[in-house]
């Protein structure tokens, strides 16, 4: 049984992990993934699909707010950035899903210096505060500007293929996602131990300290901005690949609340985290629904009525208990767990 | 030269709103160090239960406010104790992150209790407009605006005068030195949270009584941010100004810059400022030491 941790040489030591069980963990995981589509109905499989674009989503806000320590509240405005590029791109200019998935990235990480260079002298809660202006000066200027975004019409996504399958199949966007989810997952730990993710880390901690060791602030900044915003816009994109239909309301600031949450509830900074927070929180909506099914009289109003508030309700509870009683989240609880059985039944 | 005036004279109505929610932000940022997220949900709850309050008693508007006020510090109190006080020595990301829960949470409540569609909410003010000089106001607009004085006026000889003002004071200063003197900076934490409701009180009645009383008011608070960022988070004058300059600014950009420029006209605003200065204008600059 291992009882620590010993690393005998670099390859150990820069490996991703170095537990054949995780591997194994990791292989069933892909296999019932891989095998997801042939078994489960659409609905599963559009659940599953919106948590694996959550996953893209939280994983890049998590390398900014968790990694980074800057608090960004407008994740929804990056999201809306990348859904409209994608669209635009596809519906407009006919490019196809190669070029237009990365460029909505790019171009969410572009936009992303907007807020960017201004949270270079900012710190904290001015910085939240600057990027809750941004998502709402997105979301304006998407209104009004009607020439490039239809403003208020939206814009309907065309047919796209990807090696000649028609993504409108639940199926096939299912898998494509799957690789866009792998390897933003995989970009992500190894953004986390190169260089660039200890020295996000080392701000996190101490910005001035950091500095003082010589880590480029004015550049780490922002450069944890443009990459946060590469996914998230990415995941914006996948979002309007899903949903079909580009439209301004989606993305409300609720969706900022909730990219918050699911960081918080999966463990800041932690990217398994991420992944279980993003996962806990897409399925908390199916569980309040199953939930009023079962127990709640099936003819009744109040849910229909309040879905949203009874969503943002949920959210709220969550992201103050978890705080509260938890703070390093389910990837923390995990870690509880784990430790406390190897070192059963000498708990210390 | 009319239409500029008229600009100016309804900028600072709702100028005199935002001051209001952002005098609130700033009494809690300036005592614990923390932005309230939920300070607009805590302006719609109150708006919603004094216009309860005076549907079954019909009051006139200063008996409402004073049955209101009340009841609203009691909800800061009660809030604070619950949510915000277990929080006590935990990070400021962590409490602002409570308060960012806290506004979902307080949003989805009030909206399932009144009810999605906005209501007319008579405050017991008459409804005749009153001209001064060539532009008519109404009642309800000079009591904003009036409101806001008093209450700038109130803030400032409390901070200045009042035994828990100056602890208040004491304790945004520097937390450990105020308590090693003897106050009791938890209870400085309460007294934030029952003063900032009260002012959210004040403010959600009568923006309720300028605009409308609707289950979107909670986003007064986000759009009252800008007043807070250009006056400082810790200067309680500051925000009032802050709020009556955004207003004046919003509206002057709808007027003459084009339509839909009045939601974003603060939030480009302060980006601005807070590029130039950022600490706002009239914030004090925080000196680190490592």
């Amino acid at each position: 049984m291992r009882t620590g941790s010993f690393k005998r040489s670099y390859a150990e030591l820069t490996a991703l992990t170095d537990s054949a069980l995780v591997w194994t963990a990791i292989g069933m995981l892909g296999v019932i993934l891989l095998l997801m589509p042939l078994t489960a109905g659409n609905y599963a499989l559009t659940i599953a699909t919106a948590a694996m674009v959550a996953i893209v989503g939280a994983v890049g806000l998590n390398l900014l707010t968790g990694t980074t320590g800057l608090i960004s509240v407008g994740q929804s405005g990056f999201l809306a950035i990348g859904a409209y590029a994608n669209g635009i791109l596809l519906a407009d200019y006919h490019w196809p899903i190669w070029f237009s998935l990365p460029t909505a990235g790019l171009i969410a990480a572009l936009l992303s210096l907007l807020v960017g260079i201004p949270s270079l002298r900012l710190k904290g809660l001015y910085l939240a505060i600057t990027t809750l202006a941004f998502a709402f000066i997105v979301s304006h200027v998407i209104l009004y500007a009607e020439k490039l975004t239809h403003g208020p019409n939206g814009i309907f996504l065309p047919k796209v293929f990807v090696f000649g399958f028609d993504l409108a199949k639940d199926s096939h966007l299912f898998y494509f996602v799957l690789a866009i989810t792998v390897l933003t997952v995989l970009a992500a730990l190894n953004l986390a131990r190169t260089r660039i993710g200890r020295a996000w880390i080392a701000i996190r901690d101490h910005d001035i300290a950091a500095r003082a060791m010589g880590i480029d602030l004015v550049r780490y900044k922002l450069l944890a901005f443009m990459i946060s915003s590469f996914f998230v816009g990415i995941a914006g994109a996948l979002l309007s690949l899903q949903i079909r239909f580009v439209n301004v309301d989606v993305f409300s600031l609720i969706l900022s609340i909730e990219a918050l949450a699911m960081i918080i509830l999966g463990g800041l900074g932690s990217i398994a985290g991420a992944i279980l927070g993003a996962i806990f929180l897409t399925l908390l909506p199916e569980a309040i629904r199953i939930a009023f099914a079962t127990f709640g009289d099936p003819n009744s109003t109040t849910y229909t009525t309040y879905v949203y508030e009874i969503r943002g309700i949920a959210y709220g509870v969550v992201i103050v208990a978890f705080l509260r009683f938890k703070p390093d989240g389910l990837i923390g609880l995990w870690r509880d767990t784990r430790k406390y059985w190897s070192n059963w039944p000498l708990a210390h | 030269m009319e239409f500029l005036a008229l600009l100016v004279a309804s900028g600072l109505v709702s100028g005199a709103a935002y001051g209001m929610i952002a005098m609130g932000f700033a009494v809690i940022y300036k005592a614990t160090g923390v932005v309230n997220f939920a300070q607009g949900e805590l302006v719609m709850l109150t708006a919603y239960i004094a216009f309860t309050i005076a549907s079954s008693l019909n009051l006139p508007f200063l008996a409402l406010m004073a049955v209101t006020i009340p009841v609203a510090m009691l909800i800061g109190l009660g809030l604070e104790r619950v949510f915000i006080r277990p929080m006590l020595g935990e990070p400021p990301f962590a409490i602002v992150m409570v308060t960012i829960g806290l506004a979902v949470i307080l949003r989805g409540v009030t909206i399932m209790i009144w009810g999605p569609d906005p209501f007319d909410f008579p405050i017991g003010l008459p409804r005749d407009a009153i001209r001064i000089g060539p532009l008519p106001f109404y009642p309800a607009q000079l009591a904003a605006m009036a409101a806001l004085a008093v209450l700038v006026a109130a803030a400032w000889a409390f901070l200045r005068f009042s035994r828990y003002g100056i602890a208040m004071r004491a304790v945004a200063a520097n937390e450990k030195a105020a308590m090693l003197m003897g106050i009791a900076v938890n209870r400085i934490h309460s007294l934030a949270w029952v003063l900032s409701s009260a002012i959210a009180a004040v403010a959600g009645v009568l923006f309720a009584a300028n605009f409308k009383l609707g289950p979107d008011m909670w986003f007064q608070g986000l759009k009252s941010f800008p007043a807070v960022i250009l006056g400082g988070l810790d200067s309680i004058v500051g925000a009032a100004i802050g709020g009556l300059v955004i207003g004046v600014i919003e509206n002057l950009a709808q007027g003459y810059l084009g339509q839909g420029l009045r939601e974003i006209a603060g939030f480009a605003v302060i980006v601005i400022v807070l590029m130039v200065r950022p600490y706002g204008l009239f914030g004090e600059r925080e000196i680190e030491r490592v």
